[in-house]
């Protein structure tokens, strides 16, 4: 691959272009869906593809292609050159330089590649087993899945960026229909690793049989101001959509209600909030991101004060600092952007069962719909639809199911009063998180 | 690579590889498609980006199996390795059915056609209409702090081959503008969005349609900065025309597509031909509508699009099939077997869907109201198509009090239950309107249109923070 990357530089160099950088990818991916112990879907793919960017006095132009061939790598400069030509110029917008070493971190496990279709295939019939069999009232597992991602990326630039590295993941994931007297309630779980061999699906199935089968007989509760409990997944939901607000470029378009408050109060004093590139277990950790910067260790929130931002290279320049190694890419198709790597809640923990026996009304979140429509990261203000378990005199009582939520991020982050013991990672963004307390929440109910 | 002349030996070859050691269908999807993007941000065009992808899939079905392999290698040899991979997952062992000679190619170019194809119009030329729409958002008043303003145009060129003998060939062009406003007055911030797009060319741009797209934006944002928090509970909820169309898609399209009804993952699994809806409601999904945004000739199986109607006079008539599900139904495939690209399995989606227009005029309805919400515009939102239950959020709201429209509300979220709210539709206006948007679903995203006229719901709870 490195081969093209350098033809490509040839190439943008002889067309008169000083700043160029070339990103490549080469994957292979598996996706396998069962439905009623058979296997309803099998996917093997291949993905390859380069990008370039061109930079010409603060103008970038960006072009890509999966057609590898000289003639395809010839189109590819010259629209790129085309489209730096249309953008407009910003004196911060320049071609990365090398910085320093890249994170010591290793996001592969070649145990990957030797698992056969047969074994990932067992993970997604055992999730499904397991949940069937958890309870006679699970009727359907409509999603039972093994997905699993194995690919190496490369950069290379005419400032003397240049590197490559290979990753790998695999989750088992079910979503599971419980029903019982015409009401059908759901309930999903993942696992994830870097080998067939780490994901438990048992675990995978009997969770998201159990995460169903406790809503059935939900109704709406009465409205409520009380404490909320937010499990990991509704959590990290949050923290996902949170965390748009706090990248610079966010910061620097005016879209983000953090903008300004770094050095303040912005949630309960016990919450720590950090971004991680560097842990061995991130879904999301890399040794550099997808400028070729390092990835690191980037503290947002202690003890409830605002520490900083996320940077790429550019709205690092702007802001006269260095990138914190969050230039991010989907793909060769895509642009670096500014987004977390994995994101860690933590802070002093209590034992979930503590926390629930402590409470004398409020509500265990277990399910929130509406998270990414319902909250608006720019003004901070979201109301989403929940479901859940009542908490009444320190016991998990009745589940509840069509009532709301409501508040404001900052507000809500303020409140912040307790972590639970039961830290994990959800992917999908790749946050790491236990379940949050957060007090005087707005619940919209009869 | 021409996509329309590629060479049907190969196609055929491949076909029969892939039904090699068993499976009942087998399929070739070859992709080619250019795509130029522009984004201003922050009164700067900051990215300009462009490209071509071109990829080949092969599909094989088995009973109720699909295998799938793909490549971005549109070759003999990343045709054959695709064809290997699907034909090692099957367990059948025994040979597939004979492969149909592959006939001449079909396409339908006069569909949806195309007057100005965008790569005849310079890059240049785009950039101009992006910052002609931010010039006109930042005009509307001083309290306008942000506007992003994208162009994007499409073309993708398909070439379906499969075991039946069909070959079709889709030469596919869509445009769109895009703006989202940003408005700021002390700590409030509120967003207005709006677009315009299609399967058509740049003949459905200029810059005054850029301006005046840019400036709707510029509104919405603006009129919430006076909005007050929106209560809670139960109201009468009066759904504006166009944007008020994705709560039909999401509420209860996702629930008509065959593959929940196949797994009994919908509310409308087994009520074929049951009342689902009032008596005044009717719906449909057109996937042929001329240059319509959810538009194509065909669908990504090489089936022609159609009308078709999913809901007559409140009685459900209709599901939406892609072949697999068509098959397992004994049904007709509808034309909704849909992929985003060829990275992709082909499932049933929806195209452009919406409730069919009464004959009221919207003011009548608003008039009627004593006190409810009008949700002028819908953020997005979420379903369950199991059990039915939405929530969505409201990008533009009002109070509506003694039969007028009065104070902008912000916060607000819709709650509800799709085949709840269909009954209770109690007025539908004739104001009809057209949206478009991108649906996510199994991890795809496929050009939609929602669309309907302006209507009521009798009740449905709101969720606010006042």
């Amino acid at each position: 691959m490195f081969e093209i990357l350098d033809a490509v530089l040839e190439r943008a160099k002889a067309l008169g272009a000083a700043d160029v950088e070339v990103f490549g990818e080469r994957s292979t991916s598996h996706r396998i869906k069962v439905y009623r112990q058979e296997v309803e879907q099998l996917t093997a793919a291949q993905r390859r593809g380069v990008g370039v960017r061109v930079f010409r006095d603060g103008a970038v132009g960006h072009a890509y292609t999966s057609d590898l061939t000289d003639g395809a790598l010839d189109d590819l400069v010259r629209h790129a050159l085309a489209n730096a030509a249309v953008s407009d110029p910003d004196e911060f917008m320049a071609l990365p330089q090398p910085q320093g070493e890249p994170a010591a971190v290793d996001p592969y496990d070649p145990r990957l590649a030797s698992a056969t279709d047969e074994d990932r295939i067992a993970v997604a019939l055992e999730a499904e087993a397991t949940a069937l069999a958890a309870d006679p009232r699970v009727k359907t597992v409509e999603d039972a899945m093994y997905v699993d991602g194995d690919g190496e990326v490369f950069i290379a630039s005419t400032a003397g960026v240049r590197g490559s590295f290979r990753a790998g993941q695999c989750y088992a994931f079910a979503y599971v229909l419980a029903e019982e007297e015409d009401q059908v309630e759901t309930g999903y779980s993942y696992a994830v690793g870097r080998a067939v061999e780490d994901l438990d699906a048992t675990f995978v199935g009997a969770e998201a049989a159990e995460r169903a089968t406790r809503l059935l007989g939900a109704q709406k509760c009465p409205s409520m101001k009380a404490p909320v409990i937010l499990d990991p997944f509704v959590s990290a939901a949050f923290f996902g959509v949170l965390s748009s607000a706090l990248t610079a470029d966010a910061v620097q378009k005016n879209r983000s209600l953090f903008a300004g408050r770094e050095g303040e109060r912005v949630a309960g004093e016990l919450l720590e909030l950090v971004d991680d590139g560097t842990l061995p277990d991130g879904l999301d950790s890399a040794p550099f991101d997808g400028e070729g910067v390092p990835c690191g260790r980037t503290p947002l929130i202690t003890g409830g004060v605002l520490q900083g931002f996320l940077y790429d290279t550019y709205t690092a320049r702007k802001a006269g600092r260095t990138s914190t190694g969050n230039g991010m890419r989907g793909g060769y198709s895509s642009l670096p952007g500014v987004r977390p790597s994995n994101l860690v809640v933590a802070g002093p923990v209590t034992p979930l069962d503590d926390i629930i026996a402590g409470m004398e009304r409020g509500v265990l979140v277990t399910d929130a719909v509406g998270i990414h429509s319902g909250a608006n990261p720019i003004s901070g203000e979201f109301s989403v639809g929940i479901s859940g378990v009542l908490i009444e005199n320190g016991k998990l009582t009745t589940p509840v199911r069509e009532v709301t939520l409501a508040g404001d991020i900052v507000g809500m982050l303020t409140s912040i009063r307790a972590l639970g013991d039961d830290a994990r990672w959800v992917p999908g963004g790749s946050v790491y998180t236990p379940s949050v307390v957060i007090d005087g929440m707005a619940i919209g109910g009869t | 690579m021409d996509v329309a002349k590629f060479d049907a030996g190969l196609l055929h070859a491949t076909i029969v590889r892939a039904l090699r050691r068993g499976g009942d269908f087998a399929e070739v999807f070859i992709e080619d498609r250019e795509t130029l993007g522009l984004r201003l941000e922050d009164g700067r065009i900051e990215q300009t980006s462009g490209g071509r992808e071109t990829g080949a899939a092969v599909r094989l079905l088995s009973g109720e199996h699909t295998y799938y392999a793909y490549s971005d290698a549109v070759d003999e040899a990343g045709l054959t390795a695709a064809a290997e991979a699907v034909a090692a997952a099957v367990s059948a062992g025994v040979e597939g059915p004979r492969v149909v000679d592959l006939g001449a190619v079909v396409s339908d170019p006069g569909k949806n056609p195309v007057r100005v194809p965008p790569g005849e119009i310079s890059t240049a030329h785009k950039a101009e209409l992006v910052r002609a729409g931010d010039e006109a958002a930042r005009g509307v008043s001083d309290e306008i702090v942000q506007a992003t303003v994208g162009y994007g145009d499409t073309r993708q060129r398909v070439l379906i081959a499969n075991s039946l003998g069909d070959l079709v060939h889709d030469d596919r062009t869509r445009t769109r503008f895009v703006a989202q406003v940003v408005a700021k007055r002390g700590d409030v911030i509120q967003t207005g969005h709006e677009t315009v797009g299609g399967s058509a060319g740049f003949e459905l741009l200029d810059e005054d349609i850029a301006r005046r797209t840019a400036v709707r934006a510029a509104e919405k944002a603006r009129v919430m900065l006076d909005s007050k928090p929106a209560p809670s509970g139960p109201m009468p909820v009066v759904l504006a025309n166009g944007f008020g169309g994705t709560l039909f898609h999401e509420a209860c399209g996702h629930g008509l597509e065959a593959d929940a009804i196949a797994k009994g993952a919908s509310i409308y699994a087994g009520k074929m031909g049951e009342v689902v809806a009032a008596a005044m409601v009717s719906a449909y999904d057109e996937g042929s509508i001329a240059n319509g945004w959810g538009t194509q000739a065909f669908d990504d199986e090489g089936v022609p699009t159609q009308k078709t109607l999913v809901i007559e006079e409140g009685r459900l008539t209709g599901y939406l099939y892609d072949r697999l599900r068509a098959r397992e139904a004994g049904a007709a495939p509808t034309g909704n077997g849909r992929r985003q690209s060829f990275r992709h399995v082909p499932i049933p989606r929806m195209t452009t869907t919406y409730i069919a227009p009464g004959d009221l005029d919207p003011d009548e309805i608003i008039a009627a109201t004593a006190r409810g919400f009008y949700a002028k515009s819908l953020a997005g939102g979420q379903v369950e198509p199991a059990s039915g239950n939405f929530v969505f959020g409201v990008a533009e709201g009002y109070l509506i009090e003694d039969g007028r429209i009065t104070t902008p509300l912000r916060g607000a979220t819709l709650v509800g239950n799709g085949i709840d709210i269909l009954m209770k539709i109690d007025m539908i206006a004739g104001d009809f309107d057209v949206k478009t948007g991108i649906c996510g679903k199994d991890g795809q995203g496929v050009p939609v249109g929602t669309g309907q006229a302006t209507l009521r719901i009798a009740e449905m709870t709101v969720g606010g923070t006042g």
